[in-house]
């Protein structure tokens, strides 16, 4: 009998049988992932059809969808997703051209091409407070760097930030800074994997310059594009650090992004529930992006098989 | 029935008797946590507390100083008291925080704890009524209302603070310019009337010579400044107008007050109205006015970001003649190491607005910080915390940190005769203590700020008019406040 077998080799064999050792092997992360991660998701969730306050003893009453409703009618919400979605489209934009001219730049040798491709690579590894802070000094108009650099042409100083679309630019220019690299590397993967003797078969064929790219090397890269170009948008949709630190939504409300705004509504203004409803749209919202990124990883997966 | 033995019949009635005569307190080790922002005045008092602080109920107590930096210092403390850890034992708080954490259950009532004590009691007689109104009372007294209530603890009203730092706005100038003889008869000359040098000068000085001053100071690279060559443009003035927490109302405020203007006034809900108030003829004549100086200030005032650190750090770097800025960021402008005119400044009075008989109406938004209790302690904790409220509160404590670069709020300091001397900024402290208000203490304090400083900034950076800003922050406020019972 199992039982008594089990019984015999007491608790610690029963435990250990292969049978059970996978399940006991992954408890702890499922463990850890639910009360890190699962719970506080249900939990915020939940609190999410309640009019709940952090800051207040109040007694949490059940609100069923109107919080939903609130956000969704929220003109305030809407203009953040405007803003987020202006951001998102500019800064992507700006990573892509830069991320490619950068690879096409490194897919060829020079003199310390090497040397050269690591400081390229430096600024995504630095952390979102420090470039924030970076460019915060950057633009500031009496002693910061872009202002002195343009004073050799306007004599004026040059206020970067000082209305909506500067300030905009300020935020897209910091952002495609640290991130191009990051686009570069994927299309830089792509490039070098293009096989030679394609270019060499093309050569001898006289193929122009742009049919040779368009018909040898974006093929190899388009999918590679189209994954930078989804990762990109699903961090950029979240970008929170760098607008808070430069511009701290300002002037005004013009650069406060969806994430500013559900940061404010959630730990300045305490409306607890509302700002979950908030969060939820905002999970939901990433959730169809990062499908889309799992599509395009799995059709370049196909190609390269 | 057992009989009890004679031992434990002694050792019954011993604990008797010590419950008859009053349990005796027990050394025990007593660890304060205490939240507080990391600047100065916080560093002070655990240095001072460490170096002398002994427990009068012989405990052997450790204060625990976390200190947060200021930008997150509201985020930092608000997560920790909401998600219910309970990790501080005292927190230095800022006054407006005081209806959000109270009514959060977080911030502890010391009404009895003043009462019953005859020393907190007398702290709190000898503190001044602008820091007891601001720092102490909710729901929120105004001095004249704590007037009437009669001497503290008044009935009908609730204390809870007690000032860790009791700040005021200050002016910072440049002595070598302002003083400069060749700058002196120049500015007179432009504008028929002195240069404020001396802090006499400055008790005169109202916004219209603040103007002049901005616009006399505005140079380019080139010119001459007190007869050097400058090179790099300079400003003649600066105060806050940031987008961040409060730093433009703080000072906005300033004005709107002293031309007789007003905010919504919490102490007189729910009869007080937003609309028709905060965007008065009076009030919007006086955001206008605020507006109008921001031409002569550094650049950056155009961004919205010109807060309390930007112009301390402008001023410094010896870029700005004169600014208006806490006197809890005096103490790096003397600083060498930190600043290039560690000495060549000297503080005055902040400017006001002259009224019709000739005085200045100085009237000005508290800042500073109260430290409270909170409600989770034990007693004998509590009874601790009490006994470093009143070892922080004692005058000799109070004279060593004003000497570090704090303030008091103790009446009885403030009128000690070496206190003037103690650090440069005193004098002009003392005089604008007295002119001190405060903003709201609702707990909904934060979603009116915000809005607030979002409309400000918007008018700040030129999107807006003044009139615009304060329609669209009366009409917020009057809907909220509508919504959550403040406005009937």
């Amino acid at each position: 009998m199992a039982d008594s077998a089990s019984t015999k080799g007491g608790f610690g064999a029963w435990l250990l049988d292969p049978k059970r050792r996978g399940a006991l092997l992954v408890t702890p992360a499922i463990l850890i992932l639910f009360v890190m991660n699962i719970f506080p998701l249900l939990w915020s969730f939940g609190l999410s059809f309640f009019n709940y306050k952090a800051s207040s003893q109040r007694v949490p009453r059940f609100r069923g969808l109107d919080n939903y409703a609130d956000v969704l009618t929220d003109d305030k919400v809407w203009e953040r997703f405007q803003t987020t979605a202006i951001i998102v489209g500019s800064s992507v934009l700006l990573q892509l051209i830069v991320g490619f001219l950068l690879a096409l730049l490194f897919a060829k040798a020079f003199p310390m091409r090497r040397i050269v491709l690591m400081l390229v690579l430096t600024p995504m590894m630095l952390s979102f407070v420090s470039v924030g802070v970076f460019f915060k000094l950057f633009y500031e108009p009496t002693f910061g760097v872009v202002s002195y650099v343009m004073n050799f042409f306007t004599s004026d100083p040059f206020v970067t930030l000082a209305t909506p679309a500067g300030a905009i630019a300020g935020i897209v220019i910091a952002d495609a800074w640290m991130w191009s690299p990051f686009v570069m590397l994927l299309v830089l993967a792509g490039l070098v994997s293009v096989p030679k003797y394609l270019y060499e078969a093309a050569e001898i064929d006289r193929a122009s310059k742009w049919r040779t790219f368009r018909t040898i090397t974006f093929p190899y890269i388009k999918s590679l594009l189209l994954l930078a170009v989804l990762f990109r948008t699903i961090e950029t949709f979240k970008l929170f650090d760098i607008v808070y630190i430069i511009t701290e939504g300002g002037p005004g409300s013009s650069t406060e992004t969806i994430a500013v705004y559900l940061y404010r509504t959630a730990f300045q203004f305490f409306r607890t529930s509302q700002s979950s409803a908030l969060a939820y749209i905002v999970l939901f919202i990433v959730i169809v992006l990062t499908n889309l990124y799992l599509y395009a990883v799995n059709r370049r997966a196909e190609e390269v098989d | 029935m057992k009989a009890p033995n004679v031992t434990s019949t002694l050792m019954g009635a011993t604990l008797l008797a010590a419950g008859v005569v009053g349990a005796p307190v027990m050394a025990a080790d007593i660890t304060i946590t205490m939240a507080a922002p990391d600047w100065p005045p916080t560093r002070f008092m655990k240095e001072h507390f460490d170096q002398t602080y002994t427990s009068p109920a012989g405990h052997t107590t450790t204060l625990d100083m976390d200190f947060i930096p200021w930008p997150s210092f509201y985020e930092r403390v608000a997560a920790s008291l909401t998600s219910g850890e309970q990790k501080y034992q005292m927190i230095v708080t800022d006054s407006q925080w005081l209806g959000a954490f109270v009514e959060g259950g977080y911030y502890m009532d010391l009404t009895d704890k003043i009462n019953d004590d005859p020393e907190l009691t007398a702290i709190m007689q000898d503190l001044h009524p602008a820091l007891v109104s601001a720092y102490s009372t909710y729901p929120h007294r105004t001095r004249a209302q704590l007037e009437e209530a009669g001497e503290v603890p008044a009935p009908g009203v609730s204390y809870y603070g007690f000032p860790q730092f009791p700040d005021t706005y200050v002016t910072f100038y440049r002595e070598d310019i302002f003083c400069d003889e060749g700058e002196m008869a120049a500015f007179q000359e432009a504008y028929g009337t002195n240069l404020p040098c001396s802090y006499e000068d400055w008790q005169d000085t109202d916004w219209t010579k603040w103007g002049q001053i901005g616009e006399f100071f505005q140079r380019d690279a080139g010119e001459m400044l007190a007869g050097e060559e400058l090179t790099e443009p300079f400003y003649g003035i600066a105060y806050q107008a940031g987008k961040g927490y409060d730093f433009s109302t703080m000072q906005i405020n300033a004005f709107i007050w002293q031309q007789g203007g007003d905010i919504w006034d919490e102490s007189k809900a729910p009869e007080a109205q937003a609309e028709g108030v905060v965007n008065s003829d009076v009030a919007v004549a006086a955001f206008d006015e605020y507006l109008s100086y921001l031409q002569y200030m550094p650049p950056v005032a155009q961004t919205g970001q010109m807060d309390i650190f930007v112009i301390q750090d402008l001023y410094m770097q010896g870029k700005v003649g004169a600014i208006i800025d806490w006197v809890g960021l005096g103490e790096p402008v003397l600083d060498p190491s930190a600043s290039t005119v560690h000495d060549k400044s000297a503080f005055g009075p902040a400017p006001g607005t002259r009224q019709a008989d000739g005085s200045i109406d100085r009237t000005g938004n508290i800042g500073g910080q109260p430290f409270v209790l909170t409600t989770w302690n034990s007693d004998e904790v509590v009874d601790e915390a009490l006994n470093v409220v009143k070892w922080w509160l004692n005058p000799e404590t109070q004279l060593a940190a004003v000497a570090n670069g704090g303030q008091s709020g103790l009446m009885s300091v403030m009128a000690d005769p070496s206190y003037n001397d103690l650090r440069p900024w005193n004098r002009a402290h003392v005089e604008m203590i007295d002119w001190q208000k405060d903003v709201w203490h609702i707990p909904e304090f934060f979603e009116m700020l915000t809005q607030q400083q979002e409309e400000f900034d918007k008018a700040i950076t030129g999107q807006q008019s003044a009139q615009e800003a304060l329609d669209a922050v009366a009409e917020f406020q009057q809907e909220l406040l509508e919504d959550i019972g403040f406005i009937e």
